[in-house]
């Protein structure tokens, strides 16, 4: 842990990315903390009301001024903030849940198992994410547990596959065959012995996955197709200020500014945590 | 040898390659054993050795049932083990437990090395609680470990405190019979004869029989009672140990010998024995014949 932060304070980008993030979250948290106006309630006599930054602390100020019905964009964007992370933090762990335990049982199984989710795994990934998402939110109906479980079951393969490949090169560890050699039932061995040296590579694939759910969510709330208003979502408050683009750029700058931050965050931050943990890349810096 | 013995191979198979699904149908077929067969007795150690590639690991993951041999049968004191299914093994393989060569490879990385010693009483429900971990304090202080150690992971370990731990575990459970698979190649010159005269001191206290497998001659001269040289999948010579080193009639075996280095400058210049192995495979149906009581050769050109 002490070496963790060690070396996360020499690499620029990734604590670059880490503090940004800690931001986000502690933000998200917080937000019924914030004295900040309801972001479902409108006031039409202030709509399309401009950023400023006059009368900042007073009551009815909106520092990043309103959308079409007058709601409070900041207000907006941090509310939408906590469903964005929520729905992307469940699905990540949702789909690395059923991901690792797929990946773990077709690899250290093999044979007909393995080769069954592999062709599921290569049929789902011959299917665009979006499209299949589509389909499925479509036919379920929007609402936030049903776009978590579409962001989930566009995730699990990634995880598949690595953990898969991972436990291809485990099982024929000499402590893997040494428990086979006590008498260790093929679950123990899974649990103990397989799992938790995939973690690691678990981990890597959940920060990377995270920023990619983030976007997809807000893309599928774009299409109408993600949590449903009033609830904010920065891909709804996208779709809704995209015809006042020309005349009220605010509308669309700052959540998309928050997407882009988002992901930007995760991103820097995953790909240190990768360079971290591969053995291959630490200490060369 | 009037101890019973407490494993006999008889006619072990095992070929890889040569599948039959549609990608790897032209896959040349390699026989890693060919119609092996040995006994060994109570308290005994049989030596194994012969060069990279002649089968030896695939015999001691045959017996062990980690890897179903294709034809031949593996009795453990008297036990057909060939025929039974995992759950009916799992009684057996408290009695029989293999060491692995690479010290490093067979730790769990992510378990702490009490918990991995632990595992075989664990799995077979032996003991729990508080007898559980003066057991392990046990066992680590039998190989020689300090049982503070218990409560760390493998990193912190040297090759042969690792080497160390993977005996506790192995002996955790008193079995009969164990498989040694190259355990001292991987270790410094300094630490291996330390190992060796662990094997031979847990030997004496529990009566322990090895299968020992190895490529260093000296090593096996010093430990083992019979040895076994191995060639392409066959035993080639099986015979008492001073008597195959007084007496070997395999060229095989004859080549074998002549490459031990001899720490005597005067003897630089004695001549090796050349043996070339391509042109020598053993005969599939070739038998053993007894050439002197306890002394077997492979039927095959002798001189």
């Amino acid at each position: 842990m002490k070496n963790l932060i060690k070396d996360l304070m020499r690499s620029k980008a990734g604590l670059i990315g880490a503090i940004l993030l800690l931001l986000i979250v502690f933000v998200a948290v917080f937000a019924p903390f914030l004295d900040l106006p309801d972001p479902t309630r409108g006031d039409l006599r202030a709509r399309l009301a401009g950023p400023t930054w006059d009368g900042l602390f007073s009551p009815g100020a909106h520092p990043l001024g309103t959308d079409e019905v007058g709601r409070d964009i900041l207000s907006r964007m941090i509310h939408g903030s906590r469903v964005t992370l929520l729905v992307a933090t469940t699905a990540v762990v949702l789909g690395g849940i059923v991901g690792t335990a797929l990946g773990i049982w077709a690899g250290y199984k093999g044979g007909l198992v393995d080769r069954v989710l592999m062709r599921l795994v290569d049929i789902q990934l011959a299917i665009p994410l979006m499209l299949l998402a589509l389909l499925v939110v479509a036919a379920l109906g929007p609402s936030l547990r049903n776009v978590v479980l579409v962001l989930a079951l566009t995730s699990w393969i990634r995880y598949a596959r690595i953990i898969r490949a991972q436990v291809l090169s485990l099982r024929e560890r000499e402590f893997v065959q040494s428990a086979h050699a006590i008498g260790a039932s093929t679950m123990r061995i899974m649990f103990f012995h397989i799992l938790p040296n995939v973690l690691t590579p678990a981990l890597v694939v959940g920060t990377l996955e995270l920023a990619r759910i983030i976007i997809m969510d807000s893309a599928l709330s774009f299409l109408g197709l993600g949590v449903q208003p009033p609830t904010p979502s920065w891909g709804r408050m996208l779709a809704d200020g995209r015809v006042y683009i020309s005349s009220a750029w605010w509308t669309v700058t700052f959540p998309g500014l928050a997407i882009v931050l988002t992901v930007l965050s995760v991103n820097l931050f995953g790909d240190w945590l990768r360079d971290y943990f591969d053995p291959k890349t630490r200490n060369k810096k | 040898m009037t101890q019973p013995n407490v494993l006999e191979a008889k006619n072990l198979m095992r070929s890889f390659g040569g599948g039959t699904g549609f990608f790897d149908r032209n896959k040349p077929v390699i026989h890693a054993i060919n119609g092996v067969s040995f006994e060994i007795a109570e308290g005994e150690t049989l030596g194994l050795v012969g060069e990279s590639g002649s089968g030896k690991s695939t015999i001691g993951r045959a017996v062990l049932q980690l890897e179903k041999p294709d034809s031949g049968s593996v009795k453990f004191r008297g036990t057909e083990l060939t025929t039974l299914s995992p759950p009916q093994l799992k009684p057996y393989r408290k009695h029989m437990q293999m060491i692995f060569q690479d010290p490093y490879s067979a730790l769990n990385p992510r378990m702490k090395v009490g918990n991995f010693v632990a595992e075989p009483l664990v799995v077979h429900q032996v003991e729990s609680g508080s007898a559980l971990t003066d057991r392990v304090a046990e066992l680590f202080q039998t190989v020689g470990l300090d049982p503070s150690f218990m409560s760390r992971y493998p990193h912190e370990f040297s090759g042969g405190q690792r080497q160390r731990i993977n005996i506790a575990r192995a002996i955790a459970l008193n079995p009969a019979f164990i498989v040694a698979d190259e355990p001292i190649t991987a270790l410094d010159v300094s630490i291996q004869a330390q190992i060796v005269n662990l094997f031979q001191d847990l030997q004496d206290q529990l009566g322990l029989a090895y299968l020992f497998i190895a490529h260093d001659l000296s090593m096996v001269r010093y430990l083992c009672s019979r040895v076994a040289v191995m060639l392409r999948g066959r035993i080639v010579e099986l015979a008492p140990t001073e008597q195959i080193f007084a007496d070997p009639r395999h060229p095989y075996t004859q080549s074998l010998l002549a490459a031990i280095p001899v720490p005597d400058p005067d003897r630089k210049h004695r001549p090796r024995i050349p043996f070339n192995v391509a042109r020598n495979i053993p005969p599939r149906d070739a038998p053993m014949i007894e050439v002197s009581p306890g002394h077997y050769v492979l039927d095959q050109e002798i001189q």
